[in-house]
């Protein structure tokens, strides 16, 4: 008997054409993970919104068909139905907290307290909990101060803390780093075994990977349900995308659905040659996401620029020393990946490239110039700096005048204006968009048109905080191809990321950095490869799935996607095959 | 800036920490209207009580400091004062119908201090109440929960908002705009800088609204609390003295007794 059936659930939201769900049914049982996936705007939030019990009584829209949670619909029901039953947690972690808590033990109680839980009986039901979700270090500390993976078990804490049985979460790792991701998918895993239901949305191969079933909705169907393996391979026609790497190797490899996200069996499969030449055809056939162009055209002027780093020190007000001694030349046309933990000092480091900050120590140098002297917006076209959030920077009631705002800041001529914009959306694939609001479109949406800004002013370098966070696969891939091309007309790309597969596939150099200096500076091929695997720990950090596999393989060298990997093998395979040819050649000419 | 969830406050055991949130909200009111009915020769005293509080807890120090945002508030009401004022007869300096007097420094003086007055010891009441102790005393003394929940919210945005818009200012420069320089180029900048906090918020407001919703906040009329605040005897006492001290002051003035 499930905990949760939404049955043939249609869902429109007022002033849309389109249905955000179209006859959707799933059905979630207790002890049971089940994974959501599918592309930006297919429907996955709708769903667990009105899992959830947010639909239609909160978040407005026509809803028909059922949603039970235990013996209630949730659809029309009230809040004292659905609170303590089922909880929903967000992707942003500091949203989520009541924000007026000056502990998280408080934080916990605020739900208790609500639901008119007895004072005596707090401090035992907190205790449990923070003990089971393994937050009791963090009883006393402020939840504002915690980094977002902490957060984001203290928010998960806050739902569980309720008595709730089913669990909803919408993209909970979205704005994680890969510890926090992993972090999360442990908690899951634990808090299903438990006997919770839980309804995950999210694309991170960590939490797929412990869920028991997945469905792909596609424009707000259902397009495959199964085992998280079988179901993504299944779906790729239909969303138009590829699954993620370890599925791509693992249908290679002729790994059945349920060990698709086990490195080791997909290791053990791909080191078997006789079963990969069969199945290699059937990856191959996942590739569509190769077909989708890339915007090399579109750039065309190139200024190169040097950008050199000696020394820097920067120290923020109260003594913490964010970096201490960066030294960092970047040649002009070339990419750097900078990664790390969250608080390793990545950000710091790039705002002192745009003069956002100012070193301590050190200096930072634009072709031999020393930066300390010039203002920010003075250097905004030469080094074009995109930040993570792109609502701290949307205003215009047009994608169009929005992406125009940074050229006219460069006082250009409104012809050349009218080109750069243009260029921009092409790049960003927001043809489509410019007249509309970019409030109406999803935040990955929204980054790009952020993104397209700051390309429209053409710097000469281009910097990147977290361009892929909260991006799907396919947005991934446009952002890699923007990267490709800006790179490939002579220009630099610097971009902070958790992301090491969009690492590894479109950046030169990676650096990595830990505790305000950097301990790594090497291609991927090396970064990621195994001799690294143990000082990448020390920083929150593993090589990218593919990588990862290759070297459960024992093969040197870090390939950076399946592709790569793959082609690695059937290259071993053909000079095996020739050595042997060449051997019993040997033998019938003796 | 590291935002905090307790605002301002500032923690500490003085005397003033340790009284119910109600009793220095009741202070705070009681300044502020003694401030403005008073006549300007006891004006020195008030702010001279709201000075010695502020040192008794060791607190001067910051909220000295906390007086560099108004400060331009303070000077600009005594200059319009000064050169401003009305019917003035004794005047310093005349340039047409403007001109300094004696009559707009005092008045300017005044104006200001009663501002003053208030500022400070509201300062002091942010600094030594944790908002979450205001919520549960008022909600204690009767207050609705939402509302209560909505002071605290507001008290809380201010430093939110701060946090957002030093991130605005940033993204916005690194978009070639000029936030310095002539008055027509710091005009400019306005819609671009407060554009994103106000689009921002409503953004914001859609995913605590449906969190807190999560969190089941409002779904029952009986609520329990986590926190105690306490109200000693002592702090009755004050409040009782503080309201009569109040009417006093008020019947005092409208009776004419203290001109």
């Amino acid at each position: 008997m499930p905990v949760v059936t939404v049955d043939q659930l249609n869902v429109r939201y007022p002033g849309r054409k389109v249905p955000a769900l179209d006859a959707v049914s799933v059905a979630v049982e207790a002890g049971q993970i089940v994974s959501v996936a599918g592309r930006t705007g297919a429907g996955k939030s709708t769903l667990c919104l009105a899992v959830a019990g947010l639909l239609p009584r909160v978040v407005r829209a026509s809803v028909s068909g059922r949603v039970l949670v235990g013996s209630v619909d949730v659809t029309r029901s009230t809040q004292s139905d659905t609170a303590g039953r089922v909880g929903i947690v967000f992707s942003s972690p500091g949203l989520q907290l009541s924000s007026s808590k000056p502990n998280v033990r408080e934080e916990l109680a605020f739900g208790l307290e609500n639901l008119a839980v007895p004072r005596d009986d707090m401090d035992e039901r907190i205790d449990r909990v923070m003990g089971r979700l393994g937050i009791a270090h963090l009883a006393d500390r402020d939840p504002l101060t915690l980094s977002g993976g902490e957060q984001q078990r203290v928010a998960i804490a806050s739902i569980v803390v309720m008595g709730t049985d089913v669990l909803v979460l919408d993209e909970p790792a979205a704005q994680l780093d890969p510890l926090g991701t992993d972090e999360i998918a442990g908690l899951l895993r634990g808090l299903a075994n438990d006997g919770r239901a839980v309804l995950v949305a999210e694309h991170s191969a960590e939490i797929l990977a412990v869920s028991d079933r997945c469905i792909v909705l596609a424009s707000g169907r259902v397009v495959s349900t199964g085992l998280p393996g079988a179901a993504l391979a299944d779906s790729v026609a239909a969303v138009g995308i590829g699954p993620p790497t370890l599925v791509v190797l693992a249908m290679a490899g002729g790994v059945p659905p349920a060990e698709a996200f086990n490195e080791e069996a997909v290791a053990r499969a791909l080191a078997g040659a006789g079963s990969r030449a069969a199945h290699l055809e059937a990856a191959t056939s996942t590739r569509v996401e190769r077909a989708t162009g890339s915007g090399a055209a579109f750039v065309r002027d190139v200024t190169p620029a040097t950008l050199e780093i000696r020394g820097l020190v920067h120290r923020y007000p109260g003594g913490v020393e964010a970096l201490r001694g960066v030294d960092l030349t970047v040649q002009p046309g070339s990419t750097v990946a900078i990664v790390g933990q969250n608080g390793s000092g990545k950000t710091t480091l790039a705002k002192h490239l745009n003069g956002l900050l100012r070193p301590d120590a050190g200096h930072v140098a634009l072709d031999g110039q020393d930066i300390s002297a010039r203002l920010v917006s003075d250097l905004a076209g030469q080094i074009g700096f995109v930040f993570q959030n792109p609502d701290d920077q949307l205003f215009n009631s047009r994608v169009d005048r929005e992406v125009g705002f940074g050229p006219r800041n460069l006082g250009l001529e409104p012809s050349r204006i009218a080109r750069l914009v243009e260029n921009a959306l092409g790049l960003t694939g927001l043809e489509g968009e410019r007249a509309t609001n970019p409030y109406d479109l999803d935040i990955p949406v929204r980054k790009l048109v952020a993104l397209a800004g700051v390309l429209a002013m053409e710097p000469s370098v281009l910097v990147l905080d977290e361009p892929t966070m909260s991006q799907d696969r396919a947005g991934t891939r446009r952002v890699g191809s923007i990267v490709d091309a800006w790179a490939a007309s002579g220009r630099t790309v610097i971009a902070i990321t958790h992301d090491m597969e969009f690492a590894a596939r479109h950046f030169a150099r990676i650096v990595v950095m830990r505790e305000g200096v950097i301990v790594l500076d090497e291609p991927p091929s090396q970064a990621f490869a195994a001799q690294n695997a143990t000082l990448l720990e020390t920083t929150g950090l593993k090589p990218p799935p593919a990588a990862r596999v290759a070297s459960r393989m024992g093969l040197s060298g870090a390939p950076a996607d399946a592709d790569a990997l793959l082609e690695m093998l059937a290259a071993r395979d053909q000079r095996a095959l020739a050595r042997s040819e060449g051997y019993s050649d040997e033998a019938t000419t003796s | 800036m590291t935002r905090r969830a307790s605002g301002y406050f500032t923690a500490g055991e003085t005397w003033l920490h340790r009284r119910n949130p109600v009793t220095k909200l009741l202070a705070v009111a009681w300044t502020a209207v003694s401030a403005f009915v008073v006549p300007p020769l006891a004006l020195p005293v008030l702010i001279g009580m709201v000075v010695v509080g502020a040192a008794s807890t060791g607190l001067l120090a910051s909220v000295v400091r906390s007086l560099r945002i108004p400060a331009l508030l303070f000077v600009s009401i005594f200059l319009v004062n000064a050169f401003f004022y009305p019917g003035a007869i004794d005047r310093l300096i005349a340039i047409g119908p403007v001109g300094l007097s004696w009559e707009g420094i005092a008045f300017g003086l005044v104006s200001a201090g009663r501002i003053l007055a208030v500022f400070v010891a509201s300062i002091l009441f942010l600094f030594t109440t944790l908002p979450d102790d205001l919520l549960e005393a008022l909600v204690d003394k009767g207050a609705s929960h939402r509302l209560a929940f909505v002071v605290l919210s507001a008290i809380q945005l201010v430093p939110r908002l701060q946090a957002q818009s030093a991130a605005i200012l940033d993204a916005q420069q690194a978009r070639g705009l000029r936030v310095a320089g002539s008055v027509f180029a710091r005009a400019r900048a306005v819609v671009p800088l407060v554009g994103p906090i106000v689009l921002g918020s409503l953004i914001d407001v859609r995913e605590r609204t449906l969190a807190l919703e999560a969190r089941g906040f409002g779904a029952r009329r009986d609520r329990t609390a986590y926190r105690v605040v306490e109200d000693p005897p002592v702090d009755r006492w004050m409040r009782i003295a503080i309201v009569l001290s109040l009417i006093a002051i008020v019947v005092a003035v409208l009776a004419g007794w203290l001109h």
